[in-house]
């Protein structure tokens, strides 16, 4: 496992926290990203970092 | 064999667990309070009238940033002292006569705030943390402030008593560094609590019982304002002890700095009191040019932030070296994130940085202008008292409980959860209040938007700020109560293993590298007195000249404040006011 679970769980957390003051900064750069759009964005990222520390601890045990 | 601070001092060990015990009520009451303000405001549930906000608001206030903070610092500092000097106090009856005079304040004060809820007795005080004129409470109140502030002073004294019996005994010792830390955050105390002590005993206690008929508002605010910026500092310091003590040994390490980590507190007692005007700078009344003075001594205090900023991590970074961490950034991996106690801090510390950027645009005297007293100022006090404070107070206490216990900490994992939410909740949270505070969104109010009336929002929506702000609120609040079912959980837990040592390393860089010149605290109270009256001598003398100091046309009164009223007017007549 490329991260342990609680990195895991501080690296989830500081992609929401990204997540949220991104939307904010590209609001003043006339990018608007729906709320939607947003929770759509921090599944892929979040599911992805997931499947990646996941997978990469499967293939180790392989 | 076990080691804890219980076993090595018993007696003190219970006056700490009182201590954080009535710190810990206080948090469960504000956070409650909180989380009903985050509700009413945001017209999801509103369970209260709105004129009841206000008392909810004054309890929130009160019961967070004086009682639950407050308490975990004498507690905190017990500790320090404690261990640092490795004896107890001189004698222990006097502990435990401040403690019961910081109590009795507690109850006075909160009971005149709790009487607001009913009309079946005459007392309430819904005059907010802020608690200034023409606000006016119940007597009871201020009393409580009063009696509450008067143990906090006992409670430094006793910890320079125990520090003198302890250099008669070690002649030539430098001062331990937690002790130091203690010292100079009771002197940085003494200097700025007498500005609340004479707001409260010479004007606003005896207008509330009605000796006086009326009150100089700018007098009275700018007097709570000498203390209501140092307070600040009271909450942050023993965040700081436990971040220069607690995080390096937690890292794994050893602190980098101990003459870094003595220059920063040093700079505390300097700069933390001649700064409080910057909370006035839309007050009439108060020249341009102080208001300047205080805003260019506000920017010096960003050097001992940084200057922790640096040695906090500097000495992470060491101790993940001694776990094996390596590369440029690949050490943070190596890093304790599995203790809770780590990680909150560490959380703790980077939303701190926020916090720090955020108080900038509050210093800064034409960018306050954007936001003063706007939904912007609670997001930055909630990101500095409520996060680098209140979380570093929970993740030290998930080490600090099964020291003063003996008990083992229950539920590791949830507590790492649990110091994560609390993260991702005021984040969620703050940034609304950010964003709000940018539209014009005003604080202290129960009703932010008129009818009639739309703000332009930048980003997003008022709905959507309005859901951020009650999804962060009700995550803090769930937050706290994991917290504190965990500190029950563990106060009665019977097993005792295992526990880490209580042992704190030596710095890398120890007391012996630095001048002795750093302990002589009598010179930096000297330079504290005159900056001190640099910066707000003139600036009262202004405004007692102009509005009186009852207010225009009001006779001092009672008798006792003459001299004083006759020294100034001296002061006035000689510089030719």
């Amino acid at each position: 496992m490329r991260l342990s679970w609680p990195q895991l769980l501080i690296v989830i957390a500081l992609l929401i926290v990204i997540l949220v003051e991104l939307r904010t900064v590209l609001a003043f750069f006339e990018i608007h990203l729906s709320v939607t759009a947003t929770a759509v964005l921090a599944v892929v990222v979040i599911g992805a970092l997931v499947l990646w520390t996941v997978l990469s601890s499967a293939d180790r045990s392989e | 064999m076990s080691n804890t601070f219980v076993d090595a001092y018993p007696k003190q060990a219970r006056i700490i667990r009182q201590a954080f015990l009535t710190s810990f009520i206080a948090l469960a009451i504000g956070a409650f309070f909180g989380l009903i303000q985050a509700l009413h405001r945001t017209n999801i549930l509103r369970a209260i009238e709105s004129p009841t906000y206000y008392t909810v608001l004054t309890g929130h206030g009160v019961f967070l940033v004086i009682t639950f903070t407050i308490f975990f610092l004498v507690g905190v500092y017990q500790w320090a002292v404690t261990e640092s000097l490795e004896r107890g106090p001189v004698d222990m009856r006097f502990t435990w006569g401040w403690y019961g005079l910081m109590l009795t304040g507690t109850m006075l004060a909160a009971f005149a705030i709790l009487a607001g809820f009913t009309d079946a007795i005459d007392v309430s005080a819904d005059v907010l943390f802020t608690f200034y004129a023409p606000l006016q409470g119940h007597p009871i109140f201020y009393i409580g402030l009063v009696v509450f502030v008067v143990g906090t002073w006992l409670a430094g004294a006793d910890w320079f008593r125990t520090w003198l019996a302890w250099k008669g005994e070690n002649p030539g010792k430098r001062i331990p560094l937690p002790t130091f830390m203690v010292l100079t955050t009771m002197i940085m105390w003494y200097i700025s609590s007498i500005g609340v002590a004479v707001a409260i005993l010479a004007f606003i206690l005896p207008w509330s019982i009605g000796i006086v008929e009326s009150i100089n508002p700018t007098l009275t605010r700018t007097l709570f304002w000498y203390f209501g910026h140092p307070v600040v500092y009271f909450w942050l310091l023993p965040a700081y002890l436990m971040w220069y003590i607690l995080l390096p040994k937690l890292s794994g390490g050893r602190l980098f700095s101990d003459p870094l980590a003595r220059v920063v507190f040093i700079l505390f007692i300097l700069l933390s009191t001649p700064v409080g005007i910057h909370h006035q700078y839309l007050d009439p009344g108060i020249a341009e040019g102080f208001k300047y003075i205080a805003m260019t001594n506000t920017m010096f205090l960003l050097l001992p932030s940084l200057l922790t900023a640096f040695t906090v991590v500097a000495s992470m970074e060491h101790g993940a070296r001694q776990r094996g961490g390596k590369g440029y950034f690949g050490w943070l991996k190596a890093l304790p994130w599995r203790e809770p106690a780590f990680t909150g801090m560490a959380l703790a510390g980077m939303v701190f940085a926020f916090g720090g950027f955020t108080g900038i645009v509050n210093a800064g005297m034409n960018i306050n202008y954007l936001v003063h007293n706007s939904l912007w100022v609670p997001g930055h006090i909630h990101t500095q008292v409520g996060t680098a404070v209140a979380l570093t107070f929970m993740a030290g206490s998930y080490w600090l409980i099964p020291q003063l216990t003996g008990n083992r900490l229950v539920g590791r994992g949830i507590a790492l959860f649990q110091v994560v939410l609390w993260f991702v909740g005021i984040v969620i949270m703050t940034n609304a209040m950010y964003r709000g505070g940018l539209i014009g969104m005003p604080r202290r109010t129960a009703e932010p938007e008129y009818e009639g009336f739309n703000y332009e929002v930048a980003a997003g929506s008022v709905g959507e700020l309005n859901a951020q702000v009650a999804l962060g609120g009700t995550l803090l609040f769930v937050s706290t109560m994991i917290f504190l079912a965990l500190m029950i959980l563990t106060l009665f837990n019977g097993e005792s293993e295992p526990i880490d040592n209580r042992t704190i390393p030596a710095p890398l860089s120890g007391p012996e590298d630095s001048p002795p010149v750093l302990d002589n605290l009598k010179l930096w109270v000297a330079i504290a007195a005159v900056l001190v009256v640099l910066a707000y001598v003139i600036p009262l003398a202004s405004i007692v000249s102009r509005g009186g100091l009852f207010g225009p046309d009001i006779g001092p009164f009672p008798v006792f404040v003459e001299p004083v009223s006759l020294l100034i007017e001296t002061v006035l007549v000689s510089i030719g006011w």
